[in-house]
């Protein structure tokens, strides 16, 4: 077990580096750079000015100059300065992205929650009414688009009955602490994580209800049940644990998106989060700041696929691996 | 057999679905109102410098709408006795005058630090921190700082701190907004490329004057050399020439001499400020100030449940104004905006270069029909590349306003040799008069112009070929002159020269546009000082402009301030914003 994981770690090297590339040259090689955006309508920018300006950003250099020099930075755990918030990209993304993580941690234990109850229910009861109406109201869930449905929750749940603060992570102008404080960012939480929890929750029941329904044909249930084993330990001890297989998976999959921000939500909710700030620096050409956010969440990534087939080489012994 | 023709016709109606949901246009949220990202028509990102009045609001007599209902506003905000609220897009937390990125940096920085000098109301300096003379040659400026004048912990602002300020800003590696090399102060290049110590140019007189020269006459120095002072005691701690991290370390701590202290930053979401117990000035009226984060989807619902006491934000259009009048206990103070929207033309393309055609196309688009779409009447054409309201602004009897006219139009493409052919389109020398319209996306402005473009043109016989692009694929674009025509804005100063976009050599001349005439007039209103005298010569400027079409003018757009009827006392205009008038504002219960 050891050997295979430090073997995929080592195959990840070269795929990293691949991704440190690909990142790069797509965000030196779009039009516009970060001079372009801040100087664009400002017509007292002189020629030389812009000039002297690139000079002292690097931007001159050639590419693989600027490659090797970002790539050397980041080796030495420094990701670079950002150019819009003018501090280092480690401080900006470490401000923003356990904003983010909050909502994303809350959704996914929600989420997983939820569709685990309702998807193993609707498998064991299936085509019963109960099943129809949990298929269609997943169905529902999944088409609304994100923002159509935080907006919505928002005139409803806070602006129309006043139940919930209407965006924004604190409330203005008062310095909670402790318990107070956390109180305080509770209620702030609870739409966006209402909204990304019902945008999410229905892919999720479909996974749960298949892979359920799927065990449940098997032959060593019906050997189960035959054996008079109660219905509630076959479901639960025999069927479940093999129905949750391929979702260990897609759990493990999860992992990056917990740190990756939901730019959509953020932004309608005012939520100070790491996906709202990544957006505007593309926007802004902010590379150091972009490239070092998508460097990371790639390297996450990586892991987590390695993270996800040790962990289904731990729950199946079928797939271990030498 | 009644199941299969069952199934059949379920299928057809679910592929037909298929199509007619493909063929609608589908609408982007973000896309709508993002002013997140430096939208064309907005110039709230990149527009101009540190004592620039720029776009901005509120009441005067022009275009404030007053509240219908103040005993509407809600509890939470009535609740409130001691704290405004300002909404205002995000700012990106660097509160330094020197540093600032965006226009809500910039108006952070309003509340807590000040100049040497500021524009007033109707665009004349006003002293701020010092008064001033000019020596009779006009090159060497005298500032005298206010004896009353202090930081907000007591102690004076002397010339040393203003000396220390320049320093930061002709730093070698100094990468701001502004560029100090203008004004071209004495001792400026030793300063900067150079190994000199300081400044040859400015001189400390004493500790509450200082003297700067300079190496020409221009009309702009004694603004440019306007700073905003920096503490020489609190900035200049660390502070080594070649290296200003010192300074950008205190980025997010500021300290100034104006009406508010800096009292915390929440990335992200908020700023917060408390009076200044030891203004100089005056005593300000309101103890706490917060500058709250808000979205567009969100800003209005903030005013309405009284959670902000002022909006900045909010575009003008019929839907908003209409909520906001219906709202009941909010002023709306409509004011133009100083910038203007216009359709670049690039100069170095032989089918341009005539101005009967330029003429002819402007003429021939129906420019209100854009801007009425656009804005619904909120804002107006424009012949001219000035604001109704600069005192540079020209003689409007002298002005051609070119209202809409295709039979015009055709007429100046006759005579200009592009001529109507059997297929519709015009040609000149074989070629085919077509033109490559370049739209950044998204953007109301060009969902307006665009089609009527098109249609405009084609009854004259070109060929509107559009492409859309990211906006600073756009600008990317025009300023490596690939381009041939794109919608785009620009945001003025409070000072009308326009040395930038319309001289041959003008940085932000991208469209190569090139006539001596307005070269030798620009040049002139550089160099004279006297006001009367450089309006007769801008009268003149903008005659010509105005007839050579450099760009094809657009329009002038207003802003909308929105304030909860319960603050009172705002005093500004488009060159004296909302952030400088905060300190005057009280809070009256209704």
């Amino acid at each position: 077990m050891k050997q295979f994981i430090i073997r995929r770690l080592l195959q990840s090297i070269p795929t990293i580096i691949g991704a440190s590339i690909v990142i790069f040259l797509v965000f030196s090689l779009a039009p516009g750079d970060y001079l372009t955006i801040k100087f664009g309508e400002d017509p007292n920018i002189t020629p030389e000015r812009m000039a002297e300006l690139r000079e002292l950003y690097g931007f001159n250099k050639p590419l693989y100059e600027q490659y090797i020099s970002w790539i050397g930075d980041i080796l030495k755990g420094d990701l670079g300065v950002s150019l819009v918030h003018q501090k280092p990209v480690t401080t900006v993304i470490n401000t923003f992205m356990w904003n983010s993580f909050i909502i994303a941690i809350c959704v996914l234990a929600l989420q997983w929650l939820i569709a685990a109850v309702v998807g193993i229910y609707a498998a064991i009861k299936q085509y019963s009414i109960y099943d129809s109406f949990v298929t269609l109201l997943v169905f529902i869930a999944m088409s609304f688009p994100s923002f159509f449905l935080g907006l919505l929750l928002l005139k409803w749940l806070a602006v129309d009955y006043r139940l919930f603060p209407v965006g924004g992570m604190v409330t203005t102008g008062v310095n909670y602490t402790g318990l107070d404080y956390i109180w305080d960012v509770a209620k702030h939480l609870a739409l966006p994580v209402i909204t990304l929890t019902l945008l999410g929750v229905g892919s999720l029941t479909r996974y749960f209800r298949t892979s359920m329904l799927e065990v449940i044909r098997q032959d060593y249930v019906r050997t189960a049940r035959a054996k008079g084993l109660k219905e509630r330990v076959v479901i639960f001890k025999h069927a479940l644990r093999n129905a949750l297989l391929p979702l260990i998976t897609l759990f493990a999959l999860e992992l990056p998106g917990l740190f990756s921000g939901a730019i959509i939500t953020e932004r309608i909710f005012n939520w100070p989060g790491i996906g709202r700030v990544t957006l505007e620096s593309i926007y802004l050409r902010d590379y150091p700041l972009i490239m070092g956010f998508t460097l990371f969440i790639g390297i996450l990534t990586v892991l987590a696929n390695i993270l996800a087939d040790v962990l289904y080489g731990v729950a199946d012994p079928r797939v271990r691996h030498k | 057999m009644k199941k299969k023709f069952f199934t059949t016709i379920v299928c057809l109606l679910l592929v037909s679905a298929l199509f007619i949901s493909a063929c609608g246009k589908s609408k982007d949220d973000a896309a709508g109102d993002d002013t997140a990202t430096p939208g064309t028509e907005q110039t709230d990102q990149g527009s101009t410098e540190q004592t620039g009045g720029d776009n901005d609001s509120a009441g005067d007599d022009t275009g404030f709408l007053k509240a219908s209902d103040p005993s509407l506003i809600p509890a939470a905000a009535k609740a409130r006795t001691d704290t405004i609220i300002v909404g205002m897009q995000n700012t990106s937390g660097i509160f330094n005058p020197a540093f600032y990125d965006t226009s809500y940096d910039r108006y952070v920085n309003d509340t807590i630090f000040e100049p040497l000098n500021q524009y007033g109301k109707d665009a004349t300096l006003e002293p701020g921190l010092a008064t001033w003379e000019i020596s009779e040659d006009g090159l060497t400026y005298t500032f005298h700082i206010d004896p009353k004048a202090t930081f907000s912990d007591g102690t004076p602002v002397t010339a040393e701190d203003v000396e220390f300020t320049f320093k930061v800003f002709l730093d070698p590696t100094y990468d701001g907004r502004a560029d100090l090399t203008v004004p071209r102060i004495v001792g400026t290049d030793a300063y900067k490329n150079g190994d000199a110590d300081s400044i040859e140019g400015i001189k400390i007189i004493d500790d509450k004057t200082i003297q700067i020269t300079v190496e020409e006459v221009r009309a702009t120095t004694l603004a440019d050399l306007g700073v905003y002072v920096l503490s020489k005691n609190y900035y200049g701690k660390n502070f080594k020439k070649g290296d200003l991290s010192g300074v950008k370390a205190l980025n997010d701590k500021p300290f100034g001499s104006g009406p508010y202290v800096f009292k915390e930053y929440i990335p992200g979401q908020e700023v917060r400020l408390e009076a200044n117990p030891n203004y100089w000035k005056e005593p300000v009226k309101v103890k706490n100030l917060v500058f709250k984060a808000t979205t567009d989807e969100t800003n209005m619902q903030m005013l309405q449940t009284g959670e902000t006491d002022f909006e900045e934000g909010i575009s003008v259009n019929k839907d908003n104004m209409d909520a906001l009048e219906a709202m009941g206990f909010v002023d709306r103070s409509l004011l133009l905006n100083n910038g203007y929207g216009y359709i670049a033309i690039n100069h170095k393309l032989p089918k341009f270069q005539d101005k009967r055609v330029r003429q002819a196309l402007i003429y021939g688009l129906n420019r209100e029909d854009v801007v009425f779409a656009y804005s619904q009447g909120f804002a107006n054409v424009i012949d001219v590349p000035q604001s109704k309201l600069s005192w540079a602004y020209p003689d409007e009897s002298k002005i051609t306003h070119y209202t809409y006219d295709p039979e015009k139009a055709k007429q100046l493409l006759d005579e200009a040799g592009w001529k109507l052919e059997s297929d519709g389109y015009r040609y000149k020398d074989g070629e085919k008069f077509t033109i490559q319209f370049s739209a950044s996306t998204p953007n109301p402005v060009n969902d307006a112009l665009v089609p009527i473009m098109k249609e405009n043109y084609k009854e004259l016989g070109i060929e509107v070929v559009a492409e859309q692009l990211e906006f600073g694929a756009v600008v990317e674009k025009r300023n490596q002159g690939k381009h041939e025509m794109a919608f785009l804005a620009v945001g003025l100063d409070a000072d009308p020269d326009p040395y930038g976009l319309f001289h041959t050599n003008g940085g932000s001349n991208k469209d190569g546009y090139s006539n001596p005439e307005v070269d030798k007039l620009i040049e002139q209103g550089q160099k004279e000082l006297d006001q009367n005298k450089r309006k007769e010569i801008y009268n003149q400027l903008y005659q010509i402009l105005n007839d050579d079409i450099p760009v094809i003018f657009m329009y002038q757009r207003y802003n909308l301030n929105v304030i909860n009827a319960r603050l009172q006392g705002f005093d500004i205009s488009p060159y004296k914003y909302f952030s400088r008038s905060l300190h005057q504002v009280e809070i009256v219960n209704q």
